[in-house]
This record gives structure tokens, C-alpha cells and sequence, in this order.
């Protein structure tokens, strides 16, 4: 199946400790969906995924712990297409943290970008665990600012995969294929094939242009 | 007496060794990073009470020294006093640029001088914003074949950035602008060079591609300038011998030495045609501030610790406990590194920064893409001395970014000029090369209206006529039509203790608190290593080997310096490992000249050999 591929930036926002990293790693290294291994880099993890005629690469970016202090590059936030933003449904803490991250991508991010509000930790209140974030509140909040909503497990994977296909099927992949960068450096528009980007690993010295063909 | 070799990332973390039953089929001594690595362990939400490393400034070489001792396995403590990445090489707003200059007029820093800034008021009509401008501290190009690109790939903070090509250099003589005939592809098909010339540089560009194995051509010229050995050795014309030197070499001055100036012309040319017929690329959005994220992420990502808004208040090399200004305390197992611009209060060890850098960076509102090669965003100018008004002794280099590099707005570009001119003759200069470059731009701006008409022009009495006021035509008839807008105009000069030509002066880093090893009672810095402020160079060059020399001095040997093999394969591109020049390269350099040579048989039958 050669489906056409698109790649996504996806960033991870959220308290220290929510299982912003454990969501990751449940998606990634899951069998999921028809694909093959995760493949597991040092600057960023790659998932693909079947999206019927098309498949989403996303490229998630882990905070590295860079938030702890407040410490995020403008870097991070530069053409990222998606965000989740992960709070844990024991903490109340972590969903008012929730709704500074919400604000900081807007300020930060693309205008476009798809954000997806995640409940994580559910298992712990079937565990017994009083759960301090309302179900509703997070639901007026993805209203207000028009997120996806998804309350998870990463530890029993229980509806970790709907969040990445929820992004998937909101992320307006026409525009994603052909509109050109054109946002400025601020309002970053979408990492698309750009004529003008070199890229660094196709150096090459034997075929270089004006070679000899002997 | 040097440190013990430190274990590296997979010995110290013995969890992730079992996973790296691939690593078997590697090859070599490269440490092959785990799958996960580094987001395996949830972090902290604290500073850690012990580290290896305390870094305190993210500039470039600052960040690339963190990522390369995280990833060699240490564990690092990297903070700035800044609310941004960067500090010497960062890339800012305008709000941001704003702050930076009040601060730097406050006199807290004796790295910086004299910063002048002006917005225009179109600034604040709302028509821009701060953030989109990204305006670079220290800008800088990276040559298609230099370390930082190798470094670049092994370590993968290239995923986090976006190379752009610049293949237009410039060199302005009598008036005009001349583009740079790029030796290997134009100097057969330019019709204005006399054969002569022509076979004359030839000779040399097969001379110094492999120069440093053939002392015997040069060796008499050693302490000499390069200009002398061109002229009498090869025969070159001024004008080639001032491309050669100013253009191709971006050397500062007519008495660059001969060793020096044929290492800087052979590894532009050595850079051409390695991903394209250009020899150099950027990062978009911003230079080495950019890079500086994309290593202070790498080595998050190993593990390294980050906290901005945070400034180092002292260290003590008895209890090896440093200080910071929210309180907190860190024991050092290794070393304090410092940059010059964060040294705490009460310093009494900051290596004297003696050689001057002045800037002037403006942003106008002209797109300026007459300067660029068409489908780039960028060019370099270089004014060679004595071709201003001003009488220059040294070179103005600039370097010209479109928006299409997304350091501004559309309609927009901004302006690099830099000398290593000093004192009032170095800001007269900076105003007379400005001077020029609008001159230019206005001429050139105005003679081509919206829809370009090309080099064909239609008078009022219907006479049609060339154009004359192309690139690279003289304009000293032109007259000017309308001023050029100047939204932002910052100049400063910076302080370096990295004389021009030389990247760094290793001595610096042996300091270990106060020179002779006496502490200075009192002072909050004994037994810190200062790094070095970014000098006067526009490539990347200086920051790698800086960088690797403060590694070997932390761990003791730079075996280790980015010694690293991640495990995945990315599915999409296979990787081309090695941009580091070996001997292989020069001959297939040769080659080519070889084969562009045998275009034009007749010219140059029997006349390689020097």
C-alpha cells in the first residue's frame, strides 16, 4: 500500500508526572493499527498511522523536561500541527496547569494547530483513586477553546490510540499536502516539502551535481 | 593534570545496556545510544543536589558543550540569566532586542558597548509585531563541509532545524557590486575573463584544494600575505586576488597571512557542489540561536537539566558548592563553566576580552531579493578594504536575509554588517557600507517596478534601452529617487577574547580560577573556566573546536566528544555520515575541475601540472 504520507508535529504539554512520556510510549511501542515497528529517535519519536487512503507520520516531540522550569525553546512550539495537553484526573493541580499550557499554545503555536486535552491516569480511579478533575469541567473547557477531549490510561493503553486518531482525522490534510509555509516565523504555519529546505543528510560527494558520469 | 575518562552514557545507565543487542554489528568505538533513551525516567520536578557540570549561558558553544557531555554521560546543570536561549548567539524579538539593549547600556556587562537602537515608528503602528522579527546577536553561515555540520547530523539536533542555501557573494569594487564568479562553474563560461586569467586560477584552485601537502609552494610565503604569494606565484590579477581573499576567503584585511588565507579559500570551494551549487546554508527562523535550542534540547534529551531566568551567585572550589539566585545549591563533581556575560557579582577572573567586534543590523522594509539567487533568501556582501567612502582598513562583511528565511515579515529583510575595525573608525565604516548598500537597493528597487521588466527599459519618448542599473553596473550616474525605511537600526560593538583568524586561544580555558592558580580572596569565581564571546568569524567554525576543547578538559580526552550512533535507522533517508573533509574528497575535486577542464581542451592541453 503506497497511501500518500504526511508528517505532523505533535508536541506533549502538561505538569511534570502526568504521563505525558507514558502516553507516548503506550502509542509508539504498542502494536497499533497495521504499522510496522516505532521507529525511536534521540530528537523526536515517529509513529505512523493508517488513516485509511492516507497515513499520518507523527513526529511527537517529548519536553525533554525542558518545562519543569519554565524552560521551553521557542523551538519547541514552531510549526507544531498538534499538541496534547495531559493533566492527571487525581490531581486538580495539574488541570490548572492544563489550562496555562492551552494558553501558551495559542500565544505560541500556530493558529491551526489541533489540540487535544487528555485526562490521564483513569486506571487509578478504577483502583480506588478519588478523582479531583470533573469529567464535565475538562469537557467546558474543550468547548471553550475547541480541544479534543480524552480521558486516558497509559498504563492499560485504554484509549490512548483514539487520542492520536482523533488527531489524525481533525488535522485538515489538504492544506496540510499543499499550502506552503506562509505564516512567518510566528504564526508558523505547517512543515510541508519545502523547495528551499536543504536537507543535511543528502550531502553527497560522488554524485554531486557537475560530477563526472564516467 | 588531567581528569580520569569519565563512563559514558550506556555504561553509566546499565538499564538501557541490555537493549543494544544491535549495537554488536556496529563497527568502531561509537557509543550506540539506546531506543528511549533519555525518556525513560521520569524527571525530577526539582534541581538536582549534585552534577558533574554546572553550565551557566546557553550560547552556542555553551549548548553544544552541554549536549556533548550528556550524551558522554554526564550529568549536566545548564541554566541562563535570560528568559531566552542564546545569550551571546541568541536570536531575538524586537521586545526582546529592546530589553538587551537597556541592559547593556546599564553597564552590568563588560562584553558589549555602546548599543544603539532605533524603531521606527511603522514598528509600532501595528503593522508588525515583535515576534516576527528573529534578529541574531552573532550571525553566522555554515560551510557545506565544516565539523559543526558533522555534528549536526551525529548528534540529530539537525531534525530540529531547517538549512536554507546562499550561493550569492558579493564583493563591491569601484562603486558597484560584482558576484562572486564562482570558480569551479563560471570561470569558463565569463566572457570577461582573458584566457590567461583564466588558466592562472585554475592552477591555483588545483593548488590549494590539496595546499597543505605542498609546502614547498608556499612555505617562502608563510609569514608573509597571501596577496604577494597570489600575485607572484599564480600570476592573479587584483581582482581576482581580492575575490580570492575577500570574497572566497572572507578574510578581514590585505595582510592576512598566506597559511591562514589558503585555509579559508580551500574550504569554501571544498564546500561547493556537497549538496548543491552553493557553499554554504543557515538555519531558518535564526542562526546560532536556533542552534543553540536545538543542542540545549539535544542534551535534555540525554538527561541535562535546563533553568532560565536563573543566574550563577557564586562558587566555592573548597567545598565545590556553587550558588544561584533562587536560592538553591549544587555540588560539582567536575567543573563551573561560565560564559563572560553571566559571570556572577564580585568576578575577579574574567579573561580580558581585548578585541573588538562591531555591529550594525538593521532591518528595511525592501525585500532585497535583487541580491539573491533566485529561489534563495539570502546573500553575503563584502566590502574589501578601501572601497568605502570611509577609507576602510578592514573589511565590512554583511550578510543579507529575506523573509524567506523567516527572520521577517514578507516585504522585509534584515542587514548584517560586522567589521573588526575598532573604535569611532569602525561605526564610520558600518555607516559608509550601509551607505552603499542603500544606495544600491534604491537604485535597484526603483529601476525594476512591480512587474519586472527585466533588463529592457522603455523611455517616455519611446526609446527602448538596456537597463544600466542591473547588479553589478555602476551607478554613479543614478540618481536617487526615495529614501530607504529603516524599521529597525541596532548597532553595538562586543568585546572578544578571540583574536580575528584565530578560533580560540585554548590558554583561556586553563585559567582554573586565577591566573598563576592563586585564588583571589573574595571573588565569586574562583576555579570557574570562562568560556570564550563569539569573535569576529561569520562561519560556525570557531564554535566546535571551542566546544571540544572544553570537553577534553572536563573529561580528559575528547575520544568521547559526540562519539554517539543512534540505533534507529530513519525509514525515509538514509544518512550520509561523514561531512568531514578526507583526502577521497580532494581527489574527486580534482576530478571535477578534471572534468570541467576538458570542455575546453585547446586552453589547457599539457598546463596542470604546477
Amino acid at each position: 500500500m503506497n497511501s500518500p504520507v504526511t508528517s505532523i508535529k505533535l508536541v506533549l504539554l502538561g505538569e511534570a508526572a502526568v504521563g505525558k512520556s507514558s502516553i507516548v510510549l503506550r502509542f509508539v511501542s504498542n502494536d497499533f493499527s497495521e504499522n510496522k515497528e516505532p521507529t525511536i529517535g534521540a530528537a523526536f519519536l515517529t509513529q505512523r498511522v493508517n488513516m485509511g487512503d492516507h497515513t499520518i507520520k507523527f513526529e511527537i516531540w517529548d519536553t525533554a523536561g525542558q518545562e519543569r522550569f519554565a524552560s521551553l525553546a521557542p523551538m519547541y512550539y514552531r510549526n507544531a500541527q498538534a499538541a496534547l495537553v495531559v493533566y492527571d484526573v487525581t490531581k486538580p493541580q495539574s488541570f490548572i496547569k492544563a489550562r496555562h499550557w492551552v494558553k501558551e499554545l495559542h500565544e505560541q503555536a500556530s493558529k491551526d494547530i489541533v489540540i487535544a486535552l487528555v485526562g490521564n491516569k483513569l486506571d487509578m480511579i478504577e483502583a480506588g483513586a478519588e478523582r479531583k478533575v470533573a469529567r464535565e469541567e475538562a469537557e467546558n473547557l474543550a468547548q471553550e477553546e475547541n480541544l479534543l477531549f480524552f480521558e486516558t490510561s497509559a498504563k492499560t493503553g485504554d484509549n490512548v490510540n483514539e487520542v492520536f486518531l482523533g488527531i489524525g482525522q481533525k488535522i485538515p490534510l489538504k492544506t496540510a499536502q499543499n499550502q506552503a509555509q506562509n505564516g512567518g516565523r510566528g504564526s508558523s504555519g505547517l512543515r510541508v516539502n519545502d523547495d528551499s529546505r536543504v536537507d543535511l543528510r543528502s550531502g553527497n560527494q560522488s554524485t554531486s551535481a557537475g560530477g563526472c558520469n564516467c | 593534570m588531567q581528569a580520569e575518562r569519565r563512563k559514558s552514557m550506556a555504561e553509566r545507565r546499565p538499564s538501557t545496556l541490555n537493549r543494544s543487542s544491535f549495537s554488536a554489528e556496529r563497527t568502531g568505538s561509537a557509543q550506540v545510544v539506546p531506543h528511549l533513551a533519555g525518556i525513560e525516567d521520569p524527571l525530577p520536578n526539582s534541581t538536582p543536589e549534585k552534577v558533574d557540570v554546572v553550565l551557566v549561558g546557553t550560547g552556542l558553544v555553551e549548548s553544544i558543550l552541554a549536549a556533548a557531555l550528556s550524551w558522554q554521560g554526564s550529568s549536566v546543570l545548564q541554566i541562563d540569566a535570560n528568559s531566552y536561549y542564546g545569550d551571546t548567539s541568541a536570536t531575538l524579538t524586537i521586545d526582546q532586542l529592546n530589553q538587551w539593549v537597556q541592559e547593556v547600556n546599564r553597564g552590568q556587562s563588560k562584553c558589549y558597548d555602546n548599543a544603539k537602537l532605533h524603531i521606527s515608528g511603522l514598528m509600532g503602528r501595528g503593522s508588525y509585531k515583535s515576534r516576527d522579527f528573529g534578529i541574531d546577536l552573532s550571525p553566522k553561515i555554515l560551510f557545506a563541509k565544516s565539523d559543526l555540520l558533522s555534528i549536526l547530523l551525529k548528534s540529530r539536533v539537525h531534525q530540529y532545524l531547517e538549512f536554507q542555501s546562499l550561493s550569492s557573494f558579493h564583493t563591491y569594487e569601484n562603486d558597484s557590486f560584482e558576484r562572486l564568479t564562482n570558480t569551479k562553474q563560471e570561470i569558463f563560461t565569463n566572457p570577461s575573463l582573458p584566457l590567461m586569467t583564466k588558466r592562472n586560477l585554475m592552477k591555483f584552485i588545483k593548488f590549494v584544494l590539496d595546499w597543505t601537502n605542498q609546502p614547498e609552494i608556499w612555505d617562502a610565503y608563510k609569514d608573509k600575505p597571501v596577496a604577494s604569494f597570489l600575485v607572484e606565484k599564480f600570476k592573479l590579477e587584483r581582482a581576482q586576488v581580492y575575490e580570492l581573499i575577500f570574497s572566497i576567503g572572507l578574510c578581514y584585511n590585505i595582510d592576512v597571512k598566506t597559511p591562514e588565507a589558503l585555509q579559508r579559500i580551500r574550504r569554501y570551494l571544498t564546500s561547493f557542489d556537497v549538496y548543491g551549487p552553493f557553499p554554504v546554508l543557515y538555519s531558518k527562523y535564526g542562526g546560532p540561536g536556533e542552534l543553540s535550542q536545538g543542542f540545549c534540547r539535544s542534551a535534555a534529551v540525554a538527561g541535562a537539566t535546563y533553568k532560565l531566568n536563573e543566574s550563577m551567585i557564586s562558587y566555592n572550589p573548597d567545598s565545590r558548592i556553587a550558588v544561584f539566585s533562587d536560592g538553591s545549591k549544587v555540588s560539582v563533581t567536575e567543573k563551573v563553566v561560565i560564559a563572560p556575560t553571566q559571570c556572577p557579582k564580585n568576578s575577579g577572573n574574567v579573561p580580558e576580552q581585548k578585541y573588538e567586534v562591531q555591529r550594525l543590523t538593521c532591518v528595511v522594509d525592501k525585500t532585497c531579493s535583487e541580491w539573491f539567487t533566485e529561489g534563495e533568501n539570502a546573500a553575503v556582501v563584502v566590502f574589501p578594504p578601501d572601497s568605502l567612502k570611509s577609507g576602510n582598513r578592514q573589511a565590512v562583511q554583511v550578510l543579507i536575509m529575506g523573509s524567506g528565511s523567516d527572520v521577517c515579515p514578507a516585504g522585509t529583510s534584515v542587514w548584517y554588517l560586522s567589521t573588526t575595525e575598532s573604535g569611532v573608525r569602525g561605526e564610520m565604516d558600518l555607516d559608509a557600507a550601509l551607505g552603499a548598500l542603500e544606495e544600491s537597493i534604491m537604485r535597484e528597487s526603483s529601476a525594476d517596478p512591480e512587474n519586472d521588466q527585466g533588463i529592457l527599459e522603455v523611455d517616455n519618448q519611446g526609446h527602448m534601452t538596456l537597463n544600466s542599473v542591473k547588479l553589478g553596473q555602476s551607478f554613479k550616474e543614478h540618481s536617487q529617487r526615495e529614501k530607504l525605511q529603516v524599521l529597525v537600526k541596532l548597532y553595538f560593538k562586543q568585546f572578544t577574547s578571540t583574536p580575528p583568524f584565530e578560533v580560540v586561544d585554548p590558554s583561556i580555558f586553563d585559567v582554573d580560577g586565577a591566573p598563576n592558580g592563586k585564588l583571589i580572596p573574595g571573588a565569586s569565581d574562583n576555579g570557574v573556566i570562562y568560556t570564550a564571546l563569539p569573535s569576529a568569524e561569520i562561519s560556525y567554525d570557531e564554535a566546535i573546536t571551542a566546544a571540544r576543547l572544553l570537553f577534553q578538559k572536563i573529561v580528559g580526552s575528547d575520544d568521547d566528544f559526540f562519539d554517539l550512533d543512534f540505533e534507529d535507522q530513519d525509514d525515509d533517508v538514509q544518512m550520509d555520515e561523514s561531512a568531514v573533509i578526507d583526502d577521497d574528497d580532494v581527489e574527486k575535486m580534482n576530478m571535477n575541475l578534471g572534468s570541467e577542464m576538458s570542455v575546453e581542451p585547446v586552453e589547457f592541453a599539457g598546463e596542470m601540472e604546477i
